[in-house]
């Protein structure tokens, strides 16, 4: 997970970056996706001959073409900057501009962005997390579980490694299922958790070396003798608990997540298995040999969900788990076998299909 | 480019198509299903209507691969094959619940159907105990298609199948998808295509969009995969999305076509990612396009209000000389 997100990090670096040097247009100033995109317009808006349709690559091929071709003399680049419709320089996408010309535009829009002078390949600004709505897979949740586990005996057992890097090695680093409670320094916050629904933070990272120990909190503390089950109200969303109020009774050693009384976030909340086919990973048992007879026919499943649409546009059929086909079938005039059908040979009357023998159905 | 002509059949079904497809001996015979129970033989060279079999219940889906015989799938539930020279029917078998698809395998000649009851059913038509196997999906089924290998079975739920047509061809021995994929797409799958080359296959959602998607899990197939957005218009700042109802490769070119519930077909070339053209827009939703085995015809299936459920339909069926319309465009320089 750590991997990932520093790779997304990356990702997110570079989009800014290109957002601020866009491919732009030296003869109209405009700025666009890509060196394709700004090759296009150029082609459309400059480099078109004005006396037939085609279309030139570059002001010195219009040139040439127009005295050439039409035996005129060419008049000025069109749709372009004053000063800067003339055939003498010779553009094609971002190379030829003027170095000047480069410089001046680059300082023009650090300026826009707040930025420092010549600034421009950084970020203009801290990245915002990113937030990852999606549903958790069985071997996140696997690792969530340790890492709550883990924070749980480091507020219980008390520590006897000494110093502040006692897990140094497992820090960030993806937990593995099974994966035996790693004990934290003494004194120290335990990190991130319960995790925010963003899921690209790495569990542990927020742990460094050296951080101030966390004041004990003032307060009523539970009564003693509740055994690892506090109510989830005790602990509420994005309140870190500190060692010195967890309780003897929860050890590593507890039941699984569900009675540990940890504090799920929403996207969390859901039971942990089974109901996780949702959406995203595929259901286990979809993998199951074709023999287990699964099917229970023509239910409405819960799981038909579909992303909301953007504002402004209307889908024209909106039900997620029904089809146009489907929704027409109920129509009355469906619902009676049609009277003139042609002689069906051997078919025989009355419902079909529903006292048929299921055996066979599953070979 | 004046090649293409378009004709309307007259004596169309007098509810909304669900499906066409041409004679497998010729293109100028056209048959075509109906929610009116009917399944039509058309000449069209003539505009004449040949042959009339009435099923007992709406017809979903046909299949067609030989001259003097179809197959068809009925709303009851009822597979059945449809003799064209006798216009008579007899039942294959019948589904828990409405059959929504039938396939023939032209590879492994045989057939397989599809239905809301969440089973694949394979037959050997010719078997006096037809059916060979029924294979339990996670989901009804809304659409399939095969190529010479490969079944590609659309369910609810955004499931995607893919099986070996060899595997399901054999009564006895252990079932199992070759695949287990989750639709590329966000929405309910419409309709699925394989590809004629088989090296994958195109889906369409209710969300005007179709996803082009390879069997080959290596890196460098799936990086050859993508979805795009169509079918959809911007009227008074609304974008109106359109289910895309029909899609069909053309034979010998290998771009495709896409009929949407906006009354319009596009022709697309997957491998540029471009529109080679769109059709002018028909009177009524596209519900099936079907393309001549030689590419020289396409007929087109139209019937508004299947979203709406009891509006009238406007029912018509169109055929198409296609000419080069459906060629890709040779790469211009410059």
């Amino acid at each position: 997970m750590p991997k990932k997100a520093t790779k997304l990090e990356k990702k997110e670096k570079k989009k800014k970056r290109m957002a601020i040097i866009r491919p732009w247009c030296w003869y109209c100033e405009r700025d666009f996706e890509d060196v394709k995109v700004l090759m296009q317009h150029q082609k459309a808006k400059h480099f078109k001959c004005s006396h037939c349709p085609r279309r030139l690559n570059t002001a010195g091929g219009l040139a040439v073409h127009i005295q050439q071709v039409h035996k005129l003399e060419p008049d000025r680049i069109e749709n372009a900057l004053p000063g800067r419709d003339g055939y003498d320089v010779e553009i094609f996408g971002m190379e030829g501009i003027p170095a000047p010309d480069l410089a001046d535009y680059k300082r023009r829009k650090e300026a826009e962005f707040g930025l420092a002078p010549g600034s421009t390949s950084v970020p203009a600004e801290a990245k915002r997390p990113k937030i990852d709505k999606r549903v958790l897979t069985q071997t996140e949740l696997a690792q969530m579980l340790v890492a709550h586990k883990a924070l749980m005996s480091g507020g219980d057992v008390p520590m006897t490694s000494g110093g502040a890097l006692a897990a140094p090695a497992a820090v960030g680093a993806p937990v593995a299922f099974g994966a035996p409670p790693m004990p934290f320094p003494p004194g120290m916050p335990p990190p991130g958790f319960p995790l925010p629904p963003g899921m690209s933070v790495p569990p542990l990272s927020g742990v460094l070396p050296g951080m101030p120990p966390f004041p004990p909190v003032p307060g009523p503390l539970p009564a003693p003798g509740i055994n690892g089950a506090p109510p989830a109200s005790f602990l509420p969303p994005g309140v870190i608990p500190p060692p010195s109020l967890l309780l003897p009774g929860m050890t590593p050693n507890g039941p699984p997540s569900a009675s540990l009384g940890l504090p799920l976030p929403p996207a969390l909340s859901a039971p942990p298995s089974g109901s996780l086919q949702m959406s995203g990973s595929l259901p286990p048992q979809s993998l199951l040999p074709t023999s287990t007879p699964t099917f229970s026919p023509m239910q409405k499943v819960e799981y038909a969900r579909q992303p909301e649409i953007k504002d402004g546009a209307k889908l024209l059929w909106a039900d997620a788990s029904l089809s146009p086909e489907e929704n027409r079938a109920k129509a009355i005039k469906y619902s009676q076998p049609f009277g003139n059908a042609a002689s069906e040979g051997d078919d025989i009357d009355g419902p079909r299909g529903v006292k048929r023998a299921r055996a066979e159905d599953f070979l | 480019m004046s090649s293409s002509v378009e004709i309307e059949l007259d004596n169309a079904p007098v509810d909304m198509v669900s499906s066409l497809h041409f004679s497998p001996a010729t293109a100028d015979h056209l048959l075509v299903s109906a929610w009116d129970g009917s399944v039509r033989l058309y000449d069209v060279t003539k505009d004449d209507q040949l042959v009339s079999v009435q099923h007992r219940a709406p017809v979903l889906d046909i299949a067609y691969p030989e001259a003097a015989r179809a197959y068809s799938a009925s709303l009851d539930g009822s597979v059945r094959i449809v003799d064209i020279e006798k216009g008579t029917v007899h039942t294959l078998g019948t589904h828990g619940n409405a059959a929504r698809s039938v396939v023939w395998s032209e590879s492994y000649n045989f057939l397989l159907s599809g239905s809301w009851d969440a089973t694949v059913r394979a037959w050997d038509v010719r078997s006096p105990t037809p059916q060979i196997l029924a294979a339990p999906h996670p989901e009804r089924v809304y659409s399939m298609d095969a190529d010479k290998e490969r079944l590609v079975v659309c369910m609810a739920g955004r499931h995607v199948r893919v099986w070996d047509l060899r595997m399901l061809r054999e009564r006895t021995g252990h079932k199992e998808p070759a695949q287990v994929r989750e639709s590329s797409l966000k929405f309910q799958v419409r309709k699925v295509a394989c590809m004629p080359e088989g090296e994958g296959f195109a889906s369409s959602s209710v969300e005007g969009r179709i996803a082009i998607d390879y069997y080959d899990h290596s890196e460098n197939a799936q990086a050859k995969k993508y979805a795009f957005k169509c079918h959809r218009t911007t009227v008074d700042g609304v974008e109106n999305i359109f289910p895309v109802n029909a899609l069909a490769f053309h034979p010998t070119y290998a771009t495709l076509l896409s009929g949407g519930s906006d009354a319009s077909i596009s022709i697309w070339d997957i491998g540029t990612r471009k529109r080679i053209k769109q059709l002018p827009k028909f009177r009524s939703a596209v519900q099936a396009i079907a393309v001549s085995r030689g590419g020289e015809r396409i007929a087109v299936g139209c019937g508004d209000g299947l979203e709406e459920g009891d509006k009238p339909v406007n029912a018509s069926v169109f055929v198409r000389m296609s000419g080069d319309e459906a060629k890709p465009k040779p790469k211009t320089s410059a």
